[in-house]
């Protein structure tokens, strides 16, 4: 499994998202794509998923053009852990999970078989949403939503993974729990994965590349070590940034911004 | 927890789907047997579901009850159409307050009904052709409205809203009319306005039972597509699905199902808003269940309601009929002040 992006260019109307965007992840890693607010972090995911169109350039996994794929085969492949997802008609946990074995079964079978239920039973345990199945999506908060998010993604059973700020409005606990499950899944099941997210200590964390993007560009890609640096992440993010050692990694910690709001 | 989750449910519904057929079979005999001479219902029972069997039934009661029959089978799929109806335009303007009522299908339907008939008198004895015209009136009314509520910002009240502004302009549009055509008809012309079972004829029941059959099991089939849609474009199109396409595909067969009550029964309002409703409080959102429970449940309102306007007529007496809409209305108005209170307490 190997995901490969090369020059990718996306506008929206006629202002530019990306520009020559390229990288490459393999199965078994996990990518962060890192960036201010607007940097093109959540429309390089959508572009790969195939949700949004690009200009130019290609999207290529395991040497397939992804623009040439089937809706169908795409939906087998590709799980974009979407974070808005619609609940103005009242449905549950349970209904919303069961959508994301679809791209499995025939669409015209009435039937649901057992393993894709079975499916649906681990992940939840896994994710600690087993007790929520019943409830409607509308009810839960900020966060459960969050780890029900993760799970759909997880039962679709993909073999590219795309997150997008998966550690939004969970507590402490459960950012390291959940970015722990990540990490052991895309390792056992050879997953080729990208995380987009703000916060950059879990990236000091879990990230075997970080992507480092500003204004549609690719500023710095590399290792943790290579792209986790003063000068650079002072750049980008206009916050004087200080690096601590903890437990042997190094550790970004913002401590104020380059310019302050005047009054 | 899943598996457990998952059986329960089928058996939850397995259960409950049944028992709505019964209750749907019980009132359907009650409504034959209710009229200017009332019969004995387990008669009736016998006269209509047992006979095939071999049952030896009092032929004027079997006279009789097959007189009602068509009525009695107009209001059944008349409700079950509309309610469908409902459920695929509230799918897909995930707006759980659409209704071809109220999003002014049905006044469109009808204005362009009652012009066609105008227009060309003898159009009235081409059932095929009122259908057809009523449903370019239906999609006509559909469009406006989504239109107008993309104008106004393209939230689910500015949908109800620009809903409102349709559907009044066509009904008094369809009032004028209507109320020239009555010449043409011979029916007094509130009975279309407000809907009435009461005018079908048995050769028109076909151009109501097939196409509401067959659009019935076209959507089943497509319960996973309308599932995945549920949650939004993009969520669809990550599935496989093409959101766009599920979204024009299920609005015209919803307009099809409006244009079919339309030209045979008129304007029946809130069975598109209340059946689907009280089908997902009962048995999910999931269309796999939603969507036949949602279908029996319509046909219950208007059979219940169609009764209900019988009995008035057997026991008040007044002059002709009380409109079915009407009473749907009464039922429907409530309801869909309740759903708007609760939407708001819960933000």
């Amino acid at each position: 499994m190997k995901i490969v992006v090369e020059k990718l260019e996306v506008w929206y109307n006629s202002t530019p998202a990306l520009r020559d965007v390229s990288f490459e992840v393999r199965g078994g890693e996990m990518a962060f794509v890192i960036g201010p607010n607007g940097a093109g972090k959540s429309t390089l995911l959508k572009t790969i998923a195939s949700i949004v169109k690009p200009r130019a350039g290609a999207v290529y996994i395991d040497g397939k053009l992804v623009s040439k794929l089937s809706p169908r085969e795409l939906s087998k492949l590709i799980a974009y852990a979407d974070p808005h997802v619609n609940t103005s008609i009242p449905s549950t946990v349970f209904e919303f999970l069961l959508t994301a074995r679809y791209p499995h079964q025939s669409t015209l079978s009435f039937s649901m078989p057992q393993r894709d239920l079975e499916i649906v039973e681990e992940v939840s345990k896994q994710l600690n949403v087993s007790h929520l199945l019943n409830r409607r999506l509308d009810q839960l908060s900020s966060g459960e939503m969050q780890r029900v998010l993760l799970a759909r993604a997880f039962v679709q059973r993909p073999k590219v993974l795309l997150l997008d700020e998966p550690s939004a409005f969970l507590d402490l606990r459960y950012r390291l729990e959940v970015l722990n499950y990540v990490r052991r899944s895309v390792e056992e099941s050879g997953i080729a994965c990208i995380v987009a997210i703000h916060d950059l200590y879990l990236a000091s964390l879990y990230a075997d590349k970080v992507i480092v993007m500003n204004g549609g560009e690719i500023v710095a890609a590399g290792t943790r070590e290579e792209v986790l640096r003063e000068d650079l992440l002072e750049k980008v993010y206009r916050v004087k940034v200080s690096l601590l050692e903890v437990n042997g990694r190094r550790v970004a910690v913002p401590l104020e911004p380059v310019e302050r709001i005047e009054w | 927890m899943a598996v457990p989750l998952y059986e329960r449910k089928v058996k939850h519904f397995l259960i409950l789907f049944p028992s709505f057929i019964m209750l749907t079979i019980f009132m359907f005999t009650l409504s034959l047997s209710i009229g200017s001479s009332m019969l004995d219902p387990s008669k009736v029972f016998q006269a209509i579901f047992l006979k095939p069997f071999g049952y030896v039934v009092e032929e004027m009661v079997e006279v009789i009850a097959k007189l009602r029959l068509a009525r009695a089978l107009a209001s059944v799929f008349c409700g079950a159409s509309l309610a469908l109806a409902g459920l695929l335009m509230q799918t897909t303007t995930r707006n759980p307050l659409a209704d071809p009522y109220i999003f002014g299908l049905s006044s469109t339907a009808l204005t362009l009904f009652a012009l066609g008939i105008l227009l060309v008198p003898n159009l009235m004895v081409h059932k095929a052709w009122v259908v057809a015209i009523s449903f370019s009136g239906s999609i006509l009314g559909y469009t406006l409205t989504l239109l107008l509520s993309k104008l106004g910002g393209g939230t689910s009240t500015s949908m109800v809203l620009a809903g409102i502004a349709v559907a009044s302009l066509f009904s008094g549009a369809s009032h004028v009319l209507l109320y020239l055509v009555q010449q043409v008809t011979r029916t007094y012309y509130m009975y279309l306005l407000m809907g009435s079972a009461s005018t079908v004829l048995w050769t028109d029941l076909q151009f109501l039972t097939f196409p509401s059959i067959s659009l019935a099991v076209l959507t089943l089939a497509l319960f996973k597509p309308l599932n995945a849609y549920l949650y939004g474009d993009e969520y669809a199109k990550q599935l496989g699905f093409n959101p766009a396409m599920i979204r024009n595909a299920m609005s015209l067969v919803a307009s099809l199902l409006t244009a079919i009550t339309i030209a045979s029964v008129g304007i029946v309002g809130f069975v598109g808003l209340i059946a689907p409703h009280v089908a997902r409080f009962l048995a999910g959102s999931d269309h796999r269940f939603s969507i036949p429970m949602t279908a029996l449940v319509g046909a219950l309102v208007a059979l219940i309601a169609d009764t209900f306007v019988k009995l008035t007529s057997a026991f008040v007496g007044g002059l002709g009929e009380l409109p079915l809409g009407v009473v749907t209305s009464i039922i429907g108005s409530p309801f869909l002040a309740y759903i708007v209170v609760r939407r708001s307490m819960r933000k």
